[in-house]
């Protein structure tokens, strides 16, 4: 076991590396740099000062040079400064942002588990009921609305309506700290929270119900009814555990999918995290930014990954590395 | 069967249902407001009529958060402009007529062929840390604007220091004695010049930082210094503080009690970053007082808000324009390459290198009604590239342009320019298909929804248009500026500064926002003497120098002007005092005041 989780990390290391490139190149075959778009927003600067900017940032230099420049100094973990944020490091910039990302990204996936997984096993044992119905009406209602469209309706309805939940922003105002502080920030993630979580909630609870259902008709879970075994043993102890193999899987990726829904997301409600980081930096052409966020991405989504395929292990006892 | 899938239809009307339902509360909910807002107007008079009353917090709106350079010499965002313009100030500011008054200095002599420029400081003027303000800080501030490494450093404001005396030298490093800026006393200053100078009081308006924070700071350490970035930590003279902030938030500036012109009437004030979507019904419940620059209310919503009791607004002329602009030239391969701009290497492009054909778009094209439905009234028509508000401007020197594709289409006949084949598109008047291509960038939706609109128009007077793919801007501004492509037409937006109307910037043969290509000797020699000391020194001599060269421009017309678009700032009726000034919503702040 143990080996094998070396062994995987070692893997880890030729693939980012290859992330390393592709992003790279990618961000460098896009027209423009940096300095373009500023170029134009304001007409009394001579672009000539531009110019001798990015003859500064070495943004002249051949694409082999500045990779070269950029991947020496990464892996010293120097991750450079951002074009655009003028005086800030690429790790200021991600430092000040990541925690909020996943306080909002576990807050949501913890939305999603509590609701779905239930609901997914309440409809698998009682299909086609109406709660079933109204569960699977529910379900493809939230993988087909927008993030942006459902974020912009919370806020409509439950915000500057009826005034329950705030709209933007993490905190109501600065300075405030401790358990105040704490529960302002829970209740400022109540309506992203729900946003991010909606597509993932209708996902998993489609996925709980047909695993299960699918579990329910297999020929142990008869022979255990056969030998009177009670409903409640034959669900937790034999079908759970059966189900939640697909769901394990799901949750590996699921960290990557949280970190880039969350661009959207995060926009319609002003939350600062890396998603509306990452997507400010790709317009704004701020490649040293886009490399470290574009790295961090990676590096989550491999360990979700690897993580989901230890918890294998655990949940079905068949499976085993060496 | 059937009935499970009865059952389904009636989920997914059911859950519509709701999603409607939120949606229609939303309309009924504005209905009372617009009803009640007619009987209203008395009350709130009253309250405009009261006295100033000490305290009170304002909450303020912008919709992206400034990047964080809270540093007059080195920001470069409108967003951190709405942070800095509370905390710093100038030796001049404008008023309403764009002229310069006095400001931190109370009063100026300039020496007969303008390259000096004597002020005299207030007194008594104290930095947010208690230091005294003094001459020394000002030469610092443009010392540091002219050393060498301030451009390298992330600087970008050069333009306030290029003409200084002994510039050169002393940014190229040859020299470390600064002499374009001396300090006389502690409240004297002279600015020289090398040259005699037309724009000499916009070159001295820059804001000043201080020199007790950043004097032994080398400069390449400033835009990372504590107290360029720091809330609590950027010190300025002016009105108000900043004193702490949630990055990306909230920024909150409190009263300087100690401002010299007057204590401020508010206690507080706080921007707060809320999405565009969501920031008119934020205004509407009260959660924020005032949305302004950079983008205020979208004309589009006029209407709405203006029916909300509690919301006043405030219209006024914008410094920017929209442009069609015609590719008159191309850059040669090579000169591209190179980064070469030299007017005589330039291929005229065939068909838009046309005066006739340029005027016969603009005849085709009926601006008001894009001012009147695509801006809702909010905007007007100019036809030369300099802000109306500013005194340079003539509108009666100028080739007016009216909607009239009769002429536009007599114009290309003139030219040449006739349907040969019959199929409701002019060919070449060497016979063949003639096709112009409209390249435009995405990120301002108006200027989106208007490039269809002008295909339109130009169509109906049988030009074939190829709209093109619209490109993320920073893609758009490289092949804007690499014009060695087949480019016809673009569209583009300027924003202007409030400083000096010249337009050489912009229009000038060899300025490299000169997207046109536009070469005309006509122009250069205008542009050129209505900045030629001494004569230029003389302000009615330029206004008449511009308003020949707005002719000259308007009829040949190197981009047809599609409209200004007007400034909407709404605020809660609450706020007292505003009054802004034509470049900018925050003015004499320490004026401002609210009713509770």
């Amino acid at each position: 076991m143990y080996k094998y989780i070396i062994r995987r990390i070692l893997v880890f290391i030729p693939m980012l590396f290859a992330l390393t490139i592709i992003v790279f190149g990618l961000s460098q075959l896009a027209p423009g740099d940096a300095l373009t778009g500023k170029s134009l927003a304001d007409p009394n600067v001579d672009p000539e000062v531009y110019e001798q900017q990015r003859e500064a940032l070495g943004l002249n230099d051949p694409i082999y040079v500045q990779y070269w420049r950029w991947i020496s100094s990464a892996a010293q973990g120097d991750f450079g400064d951002s074009l655009i944020f003028n005086g800030r490091t690429v790790a200021q910039l991600i430092e000040d942002r990541i925690a909020n990302t996943l306080y909002l990204g576990l807050f949501s996936l913890a939305i999603t588990i509590i609701v779905a997984i239930p609901i997914g096993i309440y409809s698998a044992r009682k299909p086609y009921s109406l709660l079933d119905y109204g569960a699977t009406g529910f379900g493809f209602l939230g993988l087909a609305i927008p993030n942006f469209f459902f974020g912009l309706i919370a806020i409509y309805v439950l915000s500057i309506n009826l005034g329950w939940f705030p709209s933007q922003g993490t905190l109501s105002t600065p300075g405030i700290t401790g358990f105040e502080a704490f529960v302002d920030r829970i209740h400022h993630m109540v309506l992203p929270g729900i946003t991010l979580g909606l597509a993932g909630t209708a996902t998993y609870m489609r996925y709980m119900r047909s695993e299960v259902l699918d579990v329910l008709g297999s020929d142990y879970i008869r022979t255990a009814r056969a030998k009177g075994m009670s409903d409640s043993n034959v669900l937790y102890k034999h079908t759970l555990r059966n189900a939640l193999i697909p769901i394990i899987t799901l949750m590996g990726f699921e960290i990557g999918v949280l970190l880039s829904g969350a661009v959207i997301t995060e926009q319609v409600f002003q939350y600062p995290g890396l998603g509306t980081l990452f997507l400010s930096s790709v317009v704004n052409r701020d490649f040293p930014v886009v490399m470290a966020i574009a790295m961090i991405l990676g590096v989550l989504i491999l360990v979700g990954n690897l993580i989901a395929d230890i918890l294998y292990s655990i949940v079905d006892p068949r499976i085993r590395y060496d | 069967m059937m009935k499970k899938n009865w059952l389904f239809v009636l989920a997914l009307v059911l859950t519509f249902g709701i999603v409607l339902a939120a949606c229609s509360e939303g309309s009924s909910g504005d209905q009372p407001n617009e009803s009640e807002a007619e009987g209203s107007d008395e009350g709130e008079d009253e309250a405009a009529s009261g006295e100033p009353q000490m305290g009170g917090t304002l909450t303020g709106a912008m919709d992206t958060a400034p990047a964080g350079v809270f540093n007059p010499i080195f920001y470069e965002e409108a967003y951190e402009d709405n942070i800095l313009s509370f905390t710093h100030e100038s030796l001049l500011s404008q008023n309403k007529q764009l002229e310069f008054k006095p400001n931190l200095a109370k009063e100026w002599e300039i020496n007969e062929d303008q390259t000096e420029i004597t002020l005299t400081l207030e007194e008594g003027v104290t930095w947010h840390d208690g230091e005294p303000f003094t001459a020394e800080d000002v030469v610092y501030t443009y010392k540091a604007i002219s050393s060498p490494g301030y451009v390298e450093a992330g600087g970008i404001r050069t333009d306030y220091v290029v003409r200084l005396q002994g510039y050169e030298a002393f940014n190229s490093g040859e020299t470390d004695e600064f002499e374009g800026v001396v300090a006389e006393d502690d409240h004297t200053v002279t600015f020289k010049f090398a040259e005699p100078n037309v724009t000499i009081l916009k070159d001295v308006s820059f804001p000043i930082i201080p020199e007790h924070i950043f004097g032994d700071v080398p400069i390449a350490e400033i835009p990372e210094h504590p107290a360029t970035l720091n809330a609590g930590e950027v010190i300025g003279t002016g009105p108000f503080k900043f004193t702490e902030m949630l990055d990306r938030e909230q920024y909150v500036l409190e009263k300087n009690a100690d401002y010299w012109k007057s204590e401020p009437y508010l206690d507080k004030i706080v921007w707060r970053i809320v999405e565009q979507s969501v920031m008119l019904g934020l205004l509407e419940n009260g959660e924020i007082d005032f949305i302004a620059d950079p983008n205020g209310v979208p004309a589009a919503d006029y209407e709405s808000v203006a029916g909300v009791e509690h919301i006043e607004l405030i219209e006024q002329t914008d410094f920017g324009y929209q442009l069609m602009g015609f590719k008159v030239n191309h850059r040669s391969d090579a000169d591209v390459e190179a980064g070469k701009l030299e007017p005589e290497n330039w291929e005229a492009n065939e068909d838009m290198g046309e005066q006739k054909i340029r005027q016969a778009m603009a005849y085709a094209i009926d601006r008001q009604a894009i001012v009147d439905n695509l801006l809702y009234g909010h905007g007007s028509v100019i036809n030369a590239p300099i802000a109306q508000q500013f005194w340079a401007y003539d509108k009666n020197a100028v080739t007016q342009y009216t909607y009239d594709p009769e002429k536009a289409k007599s114009l290309l006949d003139e030219a040449g320019y006739v349907d040969t084949n019959d199929d409701g598109f002019r060919e070449t008047p060497d016979g063949e298909e003639w096709v112009v291509n409209l390249n435009y960038p995405t990120g301002n939706k108006l200027r989106e929804d208007s490039a269809p609109i002008l295909q339109k128009f130009l169509e109906d007077v049988g030009i074939k248009i190829e709209l093109r793919q619209p490109k993320e801007m920073t893609a758009y501004v490289e092949e804007l500026t690499n014009d060695n492509t087949d480019w016809d037409l673009y569209l583009l937006g300027w924003s202007l500064g409030s400083g000096d109307p010249d337009p050489s910037g912009l229009w000038g043969a060899d300025a490299a926002y000169n997207y046109s290509r536009w070469n005309n000797e006509q122009s250069e020699t205008l542009m050129q003497e209505a900045m030629q000391a001494p004569e230029a020194f003389d302000q009615a001599y330029r206004k008449e120098k511009y308003s020949e060269w707005q002719s000259v421009f308007s009829e040949d017309l190197p981009a047809l002007l599609l409209y200004a678009q007007n400034k909407i700032y709404g605020f809660n009726k609450r706020l007292q005092g505003v009054d802004p000034m034509p470049y900018s919503f925050i003015n004499d702040p320490e004026k401002w005041w609210v009713t509770e």
